[in-house]
């Protein structure tokens, strides 16, 4: 409805200045106007201001459907992104450009702004370790973290740009070479990754996601993210303690949003592609973009405000072979990071067994297992070192399966997990929250076992509880837990007709969030959740 | 004509998009004016945008449009969708004009690449005899010296008092753009060819397949690359030191941009000319190369962008030692192996 109104006003401003001179402006609006399609990045959905700013000025409206990282890097390798859009505006293209498939499907790319990942920790704890006043190295960033000297959370490099980012300088910084990393170098890096993420106590799939969940809960003592969602967090205001940016002596990697044509487009969407790339680079808009987002300029001319870090920032180098890239995340998921202990809570209710829906479900899981193949199918699949545990339920919460895939040799324990899901039979009614209860008792023991773990729950339900315990009784007993145990956050996936606010409340309690199971697959959904685990 | 004129440039600044006009627009046409449609490098861009060439060429009663693209995209262009081509280098006029079965070219203006750096980087890399500074402080960088050094893994901190400079823990390599995609960085290649070739064109495939070894880890030990040159340049100027303390640039780049005191320009020795090269194919486009060569204004305007024309004289330094191209297939040959 918003950008209805932007367009009427457009209009309306068209309008007016025919009045004037009809020549001169109708002709200049009229050879841009029309719509821009553009699949874009999550993150990018604080431009919307900006670009209803831009259709007054311009004519042109920019449409932005938002899409997750690998998700978008296969529509454009596929050519499916071509059918809806015209252009996609990432954080960067630079792991897009490693994929075969996508030389001939991108066409002019024009920058425009720019924000480097980089630590940003609180106050008192970047003080204590002196990087108040002196830029640590990376090396020295991993060692305080070895040493427990500070806790972050991060994105999951293979679900989102910043953590790949981040990934990316450690590894380029630690391998110690001067030149690009290459797939041989990840190998001996991974020991000295894994000092680094040894401190990392909150994962995400989505920087925007990892920032609320920091504000909301705290719970860690910074975050690695972009430069400008940083900025923005101690902007706003809702911080106990503001964050002093930490900018790693060797080096960063750099976002750079590179708005890019599709191939293909005909002579208008270039125009309009034009026109649009013409305002944002525009001094005007490049200030206004620094001022309300926080990211930096990129044309030449415009100042970098001052509460942007000063000093000479080096920006490291990122790979050119995909084998390289593709080595760091898999050595992230299988090495480097924390093992995670990740908890399906599944509805084999009766209902389960109308529309598919208990098909789908075994699809979705099946696709973890190894079963799916495609781009991001092969980084979802379940982890070396992955605790999984199935919890189905209907009437009662029924017995619980536990697999630990192994660094080496892991499919026999996928095999195992795909023949239990084979085995999921739907009947009963539906008793979430015995399950839930269920699912922290697990949750706990497994906790006590080996607290160096990431534990997460997942709650598929497709419809409202029929059984058992409510939400209210749940929440007394969720109160009582353990403060460790409480901090395991609940991803409840709606489903069918599962009681939306219920669910949101759920995620509300735990500190999750829910995902929607009803407008596309699961298996999509269960692949985005991945990132969370 | 005039008030048409007026009306033109009253769009183009009150529109602001300037490129927009030059695009593929049809309204925008001078009353009278004839439409050419040119494909043109990338860098080339903001001198045709410019809107008192704008004006230049529609005194002459040209409406000029242009699409910019990579010399291999332009190569690969059907020649029926353009009036004349304008690449920015000799071998790529070449294979142009035997597509079109055309002697015919004209070449108005050209444009040394260099690299840009900052005093501190020159001062250092003068140190270590890699660059020097000439009685009227013109900057050559030594290419053969700086080649050797790149072999060698130099980094910035081998350097003896490199810590007085803010420096990266990089290797000393210049920062390109991507070979495959953009002119500049095939240019780069073929000096660095050149010298692995002991100082001699690379002749053949076999030549060119033979100095991979040397050339290859110029680019590839870099990372990731640009693919145009536009890009590179304006992070140098944005960002500088941090983005890059040396990158591949054509002179014209920096001669036309505002450039801080500590910025300065060194001239690789030997350099190579980005020859500016316009094939006509139809009378339309010989129309614009002989307005590009003869007509003062724009010759003026050319100048104004930075390039060399036969009017720069003594305003730009006098280039010692450039080197020729390789043609066209064995340059292709050469870009097409440090792709893989």
């Amino acid at each position: 409805m918003r950008r209805t109104l932007a367009l009427l006003s457009a209009v309306a401003l068209l309008a007016g200045c025919t009045a004037d001179e009809p020549t001169v402006r109708d002709d200049t609006h009229k050879a841009a106007a029309g719509t821009l399609r553009v699949l874009a990045g999550s993150e990018l959905a604080d431009l919307e201001p900006i670009l209803e700013d831009l259709t007054k000025a311009t004519g042109v409206r920019v449409t932005l459907d938002y899409t997750g990282t690998l998700d978008g890097v296969e529509q454009v390798t596929s050519g499916t992104a071509g059918k809806d859009h015209q252009a996609v505006w990432f954080s960067s293209n630079r792991y897009l450009e490693l994929q075969s498939g996508a030389s001939g499907r991108i066409g002019t790319q024009t920058k425009v702004m720019s924000s480097p990942v980089v630590l940003g920790l609180k106050q008192s704890v970047a003080k204590s370790l002196g990087w108040d006043a002196k830029r640590p190295s990376w090396q020295e960033i991993a060692d305080a973290a070895a040493a427990k000297r500070f806790s972050y959370g991060m994105t999951n490099p293979a679900a989102s740009n910043s953590g790949f980012s981040a990934l990316v300088a450690l590894a380029t910084a630690l391998s110690g070479k001067g030149t690009a990393l290459t797939a041989e170098q990840v190998g001996p890096v991974t020991p000295k990754l894994r000092q680094f993420f040894d401190a990392q106590a909150l994962t995400s799939g989505s920087s925007g996601w990892l920032a609320d969940t920091f504000t909301q809960k705290g719970g860690v003592d910074g975050l690695v993210n972009y430069e400008s969602v940083l900025l923005s967090l101690n902007a706003g205001g809702k911080l106990p303690e503001p964050l002093t940016l930490v900018y790693p002596a060797d080096g960063v990697v750099t976002a750079d949003y590179p708005l890019t044509l599709l191939s293909g487009a005909d002579a208008e969407v270039k125009d309009r592609y034009q026109a649009v790339v013409d305002y944002l680079r525009r001094p005007e808009t490049q200030k206004t973009l620094m001022e309300r987002t926080s990211r930096r300029p990129v044309a030449p001319g415009v100042a970098l405000a001052e509460r942007f870090g000063g000093g000479t920032l080096f920006e490291l180098p990122f790979p050119v072979k995909l084998d390289t890239a593709n080595a760091l995340i898999d050595a992230y998921n299988n090495v480097a990071r924390r093992p995670s202990n990740t908890i399906y809570v599944l509805d084999l209710s009766g209902s389960m067994n109308e529309d598919n829906r208990l098909a789908g479900l075994k699809t979705a899981l099946l696709g973890l297992t190894g079963a799916d193949t495609s781009l991001s199918g092969r980084f979802s699949g379940f982890h070396q070192r992955e605790q999984v545990t199935l919890l189905p339920f209907s009437s009662a919460p029924r017995a619980p399966s536990t697999f630990t895939v192994p660094p080496d040799a892991p499919g026999p324990v996928l095999d195992q997990i795909k023949g239990a899901v084979n085995g999921f039979q739907a009947n009963g009614s539906t008793a979430i929250y015995d399950a839930m209860r269920e699912a922290y008792r697990i949750a706990r023991a497994q906790q006590e076992a080996d607290p160096g773990r990431v534990t997460t729950i997942v709650l598929l339900t497709d419809g409202e509880v029929t059984a058992g315990a409510n939400l209210k009784s749940f929440t007394d007993q969720y109160q009582k837990l353990p403060a460790a145990t409480k901090a395991v956050p609940v991803f409840p996936v709606l489903f069918g007709e599962s009681a939306v606010e219920e669910m949101k409340a759920l995620a509300a309690l735990t500190g999750g969030r829910t995902f929607d199971g009803r407008t596309g697959t699961l298996s999509a959904v269960f692949k985005e959740i991945r990132g969370y685990q | 004509m005039r008030r048409a004129l007026s009306v033109l440039l009253a769009v183009v600044l009150i529109g602001g998009v300037v490129t927009a006009v030059l695009l593929g627009r049809d309204s925008d046409e001078a009353p009278g004016a004839t439409t050419v449609h040119g494909v043109i490098g990338s860098e080339k861009l903001p001198f045709f945008a410019d809107p008192d060439v704008v004006v230049a060429f529609a005194k002459h009663g040209l409406t000029v449009k242009v699409d910019p693209l990579g010399s291999r995209e332009m190569a690969a262009r059907d020649p029926k969708t353009y009036d004349f081509a304008f690449p920015s280098s000799a071998p790529t006029a070449e294979r142009i004009e035997r597509q079109l079965g055309t002697g015919r070219h004209y070449t108005p203006f050209s444009s040394p690449m260099a690299v840009a750096t900052f005093a501190p980087v020159a001062e250092l890399l003068a140190s270590r005899k890699l660059a020097a500074k000439d009685p009227a402080g013109h900057w050559t960088l030594d290419m053969k010296a700086y080649l050797a050094a790149a072999r060698d893994g130099l980094r910035w901190g081998d350097i003896p008092n490199s810590a007085a400079v803010a420096l990266p823990s990089r290797h000393v390599l210049v920062t390109t753009t991507a070979p495959r995609a953009s002119n500049s960085a095939a240019m780069y290649a073929a000096v660095a060819g050149y010298l692995a070739n002991n100082d001699r064109v690379l002749g053949d495939e076999a030549q060119a397949k033979a100095v991979l070894d040397r050339v290859g880890p110029l680019f590839r030990d870099q990372g990731y690359l640009e693919t145009s040159s536009g890009y590179p340049f304006e992070s140098y100027l944005s960002q500088g030191m941090g983005y890059s303390p040396m990158v591949w640039i054509y002179e014209a780049q920096y001669v036309g941009a505002k450039v801080k005191p500590e910025m300065a320009l060194m001239y690789p020795s030997p350099t190579i000319l980005s020859q500016h090269t316009v094939v006509p194919r139809t009378d339309g486009g010989d129309k614009v190369g002989n307005l590009l060569v003869n007509d003062p204004e724009l010759r003026k305007l050319a100048a104004r962008h930075g390039f060399r024309t036969p009017d720069t004289g003594a305003a730009l330094p006098a280039l010692t030692q450039t080197v020729p191209p390789p043609s066209y297939d064995v340059l292709e040959a050469l870009l097409d192996a440090l792709q893989h």
